[in-house]
């Protein structure tokens, strides 16, 4: 009721190869979240077709979504998104939850990971104790407890000054030597250098 | 299986990390389920305090009061029963294992060397104690000679035999009725207090000829009698039998009242039925009405919750959880708090039983029925008041939801 159905992206066709570094670069209102939504199948195209991993996801429920993005996405967020009231280890072991079958080692992948992402002597401490730059190597951390083959980083150094972003995108540059995909969202050209690949968004339509 | 225990424990942290949301949620369920467990315990109690004083009453008793219940209830004990008609239903009813007279006088002075005391006087006959299953522990029993020569000795009660003889032991020793100088033979064994509150032990049995005669300048009627049937399953049969007989007797015509009461062991469940009736009556529509408040305030706490947390159910949600993960984490956490509530509230019935049966000697009786019952409700209260707020969480669109 009196909701007017806008065409938020428009004719898009775009294809991200296994083991690209892509950077989506756009202002706000160019479509670039809504983009990143389906991508992160969190959403679904009302028109069109998004094939991941060989699977077409247009078309599947609200349960299997749920599945692909535990097991194939990883999300890194501008706010970081930790859960606040469990600790640091706790919020990398969450995707282990919402595994469907009994996932052996977990824990110890999740150690490895926070030693990983440079936070020994951390994993028991709560988010708030810890800096911005801190809580987004968890938030990495947690991205890849599940071993996605897809990154979503949606402006993952939004929040953070320039010497923790460079940490931070040197980290997500070792994660893409070691074999994932990462896409990442960002409005600053100097993040986006990291990548191989920039496509630009503007009023629903890209630009390489 | 490993999902839901993971998921559980999720709960069991959230429920200690939003510890405000948990307590007032868990106070007001503790208070609705501590008087809906008051009240099953005290129902329970009441109905074993009935069949207790049932038992000592005798379920195979009646006991036969001079007077119509009309007089007896505004205060008047009419003498209709006399001697003759004791006699008379101890030749004619062959069924009745025991017959027993009893005369009574209230407010009569016991002294015993200076030691005054006010109690009541029984008189009775040798099978008093017979009658109501009351044994003498010390001494010795009234005789039938002792009701036939009018003697002037007596059964003591604990509580009289405290007042008057202290530590001393009342046996041998000579007390004072009204003057009458009354020799105890015998001390009846504790009794305690009846329903209606009287002190049993706070009385002297002497023979109902000693009463009659050089108490009360009576020589026809008695206060009531008591009857025990050896076939208690008949009894209520003999109780019309007795009826008609006694009618018969006193000459009463057809459509008028009697001029006698039987009291029943029924009579006397139904006496205590009416007593704790009201005070159920009222805990329990109090109990119920802060059950539902529980309810609302578990419900209005969750739902101000699942908007508070919206970011972490959409950090739930990106990262796999599906909507059934978050349904049934929020329902878990309400009710794993109502579980908590319905055990605190189960405490807090222990304490404030103990302060009713202080207070007002109710009988409370805790089993595991009002612990079920407890347990049960919270669970109803948990899943009935949780449900909603649990599908609003879980219905709640994780785009939106992760913007928070």
């Amino acid at each position: 009721m009196g909701d007017i159905d806008v065409e938020v992206l428009k004719g898009i066709h775009l294809s991200i190869e296994k083991g690209e570094f892509v950077a989506i670069m756009g202002t706000s209102g160019s479509g670039k979240t809504t983009l990143l939504n389906i991508i992160g199948c969190l959403d679904v195209p009302t028109s069109g077709r998004y094939i991941l991993a060989d699977r077409e996801v247009s078309n599947l429920t609200d349960d299997q979504l749920s599945e692909i993005r535990n097991e194939h996405i990883g999300f890194v967020f501008q706010n970081f998104y930790l859960l606040p009231y469990v600790t640091v280890l706790e919020n990398v072991l969450l995707p282990t939850l919402y595994v469907g079958g009994r996932k052996d080692n977990a824990e110890k992948n999740a150690w490895d990971l926070i030693k990983l992402v440079g936070l020994e002597g951390r994993a028991k401490f709560k988010p708030n104790q810890l800096s911005g730059g801190e809580q987004q190597r968890v938030a990495i951390a947690r991205a890849l407890i599940n071993e996605p083959g897809l990154l979503l980083a949606d402006e993952p150094t939004g929040q953070l000054d320039s010497k923790t972003a460079t940490e931070i995108m040197s980290l997500l540059k070792k994660m893409n030597e070691q074999g994932k995909t990462v896409v990442l969202i960002t409005h600053e050209s100097f993040i986006a250098s990291y990548a191989q690949r920039i496509i630009q968004i503007k009023d629903g339509i890209i630009f390489e | 299986m490993d999902r839901i225990f993971k998921i559980v424990f999720q709960s069991i942290k959230a429920v200690r990390a939003f510890k405000l949301r948990t307590l007032f949620c868990l106070l007001s369920v503790a208070l609705g389920i501590s008087s809906i467990t008051v009240i099953v315990a005290a129902t329970e109690g009441a109905y074993q305090k009935a069949f207790e004083i049932v038992a000592r009453f005798g379920p195979d008793s009646l006991m036969v009061i001079g007077g119509s219940e009309q007089a007896r209830a505004a205060g008047q004990r009419l003498k209709t029963i006399s001697l003759e008609d004791v006699e008379a239903v101890k030749q004619t009813f062959d069924s009745a294992y025991v017959v027993v007279p009893m005369s009574s006088m209230r407010d009569a002075t016991a002294s015993y060397k200076g030691q005054k005391y006010q109690t009541l006087i029984v008189g009775s006959t040798s099978d008093y104690s017979r009658a109501w299953t009351w044994p003498v522990i010390g001494g010795s029993d009234l005789t039938d000679e002792d009701v036939k020569g009018l003697r002037n000795v007596g059964l003591i009660g604990q509580y009289v035999a405290g007042e008057l003889f202290g530590n001393e032991d009342p046996v041998g020793k000579y007390i004072l009725i009204k003057g009458l100088p009354v020799q105890i033979v015998g001390v009846l064994s504790e009794r305690g207090t009846s329903p209606s509150g009287e002190r049993l032990d706070d009385r002297i049995v002497i023979p109902i000829s000693t009463l009659m005669r050089k108490l009360q300048n009576e020589t026809k009627y008695v206060s009531a009698f008591r009857i025990r049937f050896v076939d208690q399953k008949n009894l209520y049969s003999y109780l019309e039998e007795l009826r008609t007989f006694l009618r018969k007797r006193h000459d009463i015509p057809e459509g008028e009242t009697d001029d006698f009461t039987i009291i029943s062991p029924k009579e006397i469940i139904k006496f205590l039925v009416a007593l704790t009736g009201s005070l159920v009556m009222f805990l329990g529509v109090t109990g119920i009405i802060s059950l539902i408040v529980a309810g609302f305030v578990l419900a209005n706490l969750f739902l101000l919750s699942v908007r508070e947390r919206a970011n972490e159910i959409g950090i739930r949600r990106s990262t796999g959880a599906k909507k059934r993960d978050i349904l049934l984490q929020f329902l878990f956490e309400a009710v794993f708090i109502t579980t908590i509530g319905g055990l605190f509230g189960f405490l807090l019935a222990l304490l404030s039983s103990q302060l009713l049966m202080s207070i007002a000697e109710f009988p409370i009786h805790f089993s595991w029925k009002a612990f079920v019952v407890g347990l049960l409700l919270s669970w109803l209260i948990g899943i009935g008041f949780g449900l909603q707020p649990a599908k609003k969480a879980a219905e709640l669109n994780p785009i939106e939801a992760i913007r928070g």
